[in-house]
């Protein structure tokens, strides 16, 4: 198997900046220009932090490349990691929607080896699937227990894996 | 799960605002404003000054200002706690809000988590004593919960207490310490007069939520996994919290968005019936009498008070079950 570069689409990335600078924006704006209650500005102050951390972290992602090999996953870029498929010690992958009945949403995958920190993934990223059942499969070698969320969302993906079945 | 923050915090805001501006410019459209009352009591008591007080009165209010800019002015003034003048009693209306907002808040706090402790224990208790004697009770009360309008039930509670027990259940307190600092004796008044006004407010959502968790409990209980595990023979209690509860629990979680309007629209009547000093009636009176900025103030505190609940139940959700649903489709 060859290794294959990983990167999150322009478009999704453009998305996700547009997010942020409007949740900066709202936030900050007020803090800025107007004489805010303290306890509102408390509010708007952890709003604006927040987006400013998400804000960070697409432009980590913007600026992280992902490269999928045969023994490992690594992310190349400014907080870059390593994780290798035989020590592989978390798998999780879970979904999220914004809309009540749960429908357009994304999945997202996390992963670590020993040792090393956690990737997060989004499903936006280009190959995600690959990644995924990649995943599962170091997960079936090297039998790490699944929850059961993960196994359900893994089998919505169409991936199975061996020796996770439910035990009462 | 900081992606899916972010994005439901971005609902929110414009959310926020549109249902701001509907409120607003809805409770105006009527014809007439607050003063139109006011005026109307002068002129029948012969005030020849009556129409040059109105004048004033809208002058005021910024009444004579175009509706959008009376809307900008309330807005920006939400950020300085400033919610412009109450036409009631031309004072500001954060003045007049403050210790009723507060009350409220304990009020629909206390009828939450009774709702919650309550039809938890009676919803567990009714699915796994499927048919027996305290299902049936159970369902009963739930039945009961359901049909009676929560008004109707504090009017009987009013009535009973009162001739069988001699009990005053009006207010929230004794009426000692009306318009008093907060003290001990105070906080221990209310907690006594909150009895009756949070079951009255949390009967029709108990019953509601009981009949919702005993459904699904069974659902979950008569599933394979289920009788494979009584099969094994795991132990009852162990096998029923490992996992058709957790299951069955996802649903109750969801409802926490829905039930704070349920509770909040709810109380307003019983809360004029009941006397009680939270916002209900203030609310009531500042619609009848045209109040913009008071009405319009209430409005938004509910509103952002539901949108919070909303949060808060899709960030429970999300953390507890972040599962693709059957037939939800995952975007790339």
């Amino acid at each position: 198997m060859s290794s294959a570069d990983l990167r999150y689409p322009r478009q999704t990335l453009l998305a996700d900046y547009g997010r942020a600078a409007v949740g900066v924006l709202l936030c900050g704006a007020p803090l800025l220009l107007l004489d805010v209650n303290r306890w509102l500005a408390l509010i708007l102050l952890l709003g604006f932090l927040l987006f400013a951390v998400f804000l960070a972290r697409t432009a980590l992602r913007h600026h992280t490349r992902y490269v999928l090999g045969p023994d490992t996953l690594c992310a190349d870029g400014p907080a870059g990691t390593i994780v290798e498929w035989n020590r592989l010690d978390r798998l999780k992958l879970s979904y999220f929607s914004t809309k009540r009945d749960r429908s357009d949403g994304w999945m997202q995958l996390s992963v670590g080896s020993a040792g090393g920190r956690t990737v997060k993934l989004d499903s936006s990223l280009d190959g995600f699937h690959d990644v995924v059942e990649r995943a599962a499969r170091a997960a079936e070698q090297t039998g790490l227990p699944l929850s059961e969320t993960t196994r359900a969302n893994l089998k919505a993906m169409g991936i199975s894996v061996a020796g996770q079945e439910e035990k009462v | 799960m900081l992606r899916f923050i972010v994005r439901r915090i971005l609902l929110m805001i414009p959310t926020l605002f549109v249902i701001s501006a509907l409120v607003y410019f809805i409770i105006d459209l009527p014809p007439g404003d607050c003063v139109t009352a006011q005026v109307d009591e002068l002129l029948s008591r012969g005030d020849p000054d009556a129409l040059r007080r109105a004048e004033e009165l809208r002058h005021l209010y910024g009444l004579n200002d175009p509706l959008w800019q009376r809307y900008l002015e309330w807005v920006a003034g939400i950020f300085r706690w400033d919610f412009g003048l109450s036409c009631q009693d031309t004072v500001p209306v954060a003045d007049l809000i403050g210790e009723r907002m507060a009350l409220t808040l304990v009020m629909e706090s206390c009828t939450i988590a009774f709702i919650w402790i309550v039809s938890f224990v009676i919803g567990v208790y009714a699915a796994t004593h499927q048919y027996k004697l305290g299902d049936y009770v159970a369902s009963f009360i739930g039945f009961i919960g359901l049909s009676i309008p929560n008004f109707l039930l504090a009017l009987v509670l009013l009535y009973v207490g009162k001739v069988y027990f001699g009990l005053s259940i009006g207010g929230l307190m004794d009426p000692e310490y009306i318009d008093q600092p907060m003290s001990w004796g105070k906080v221990w008044s209310v907690i006594q007069h909150l009895v009756i006004p949070v079951i009255v407010i949390g009967m029709s959502g108990t019953a509601g939520m009981i009949r919702r968790l005993r459904a699904n409990l069974l659902d979950e209980l008569q599933k394979q996994y289920v009788v494979t595990g009584r099969a094994k023979g795991l132990p009852p209690l162990r096998l029923l919290i490992k996992y058709p509860l957790r299951h069955a629990i996802n649903p109750f979680v969801a409802d926490i968005g829905g039930l704070l309007p349920d509770v909040i629209s709810g109380s307003v009547i019983v809360s004029v019936v009941l006397s009680l000093p939270t916002t209900g009636p203030m609310l009531l009176g500042a619609l009848k009498t045209q109040d913009v900025n008071l009405a319009a103030t209430f409005l938004l505190f509910v509103a952002t008070l539901t949108v919070i609940g909303m949060l808060i139940s899709d960030l429970a959700l999300a953390a507890l079950d972040p599962r693709i649903r059957f037939g939800a489709t995952s975007e790339k």
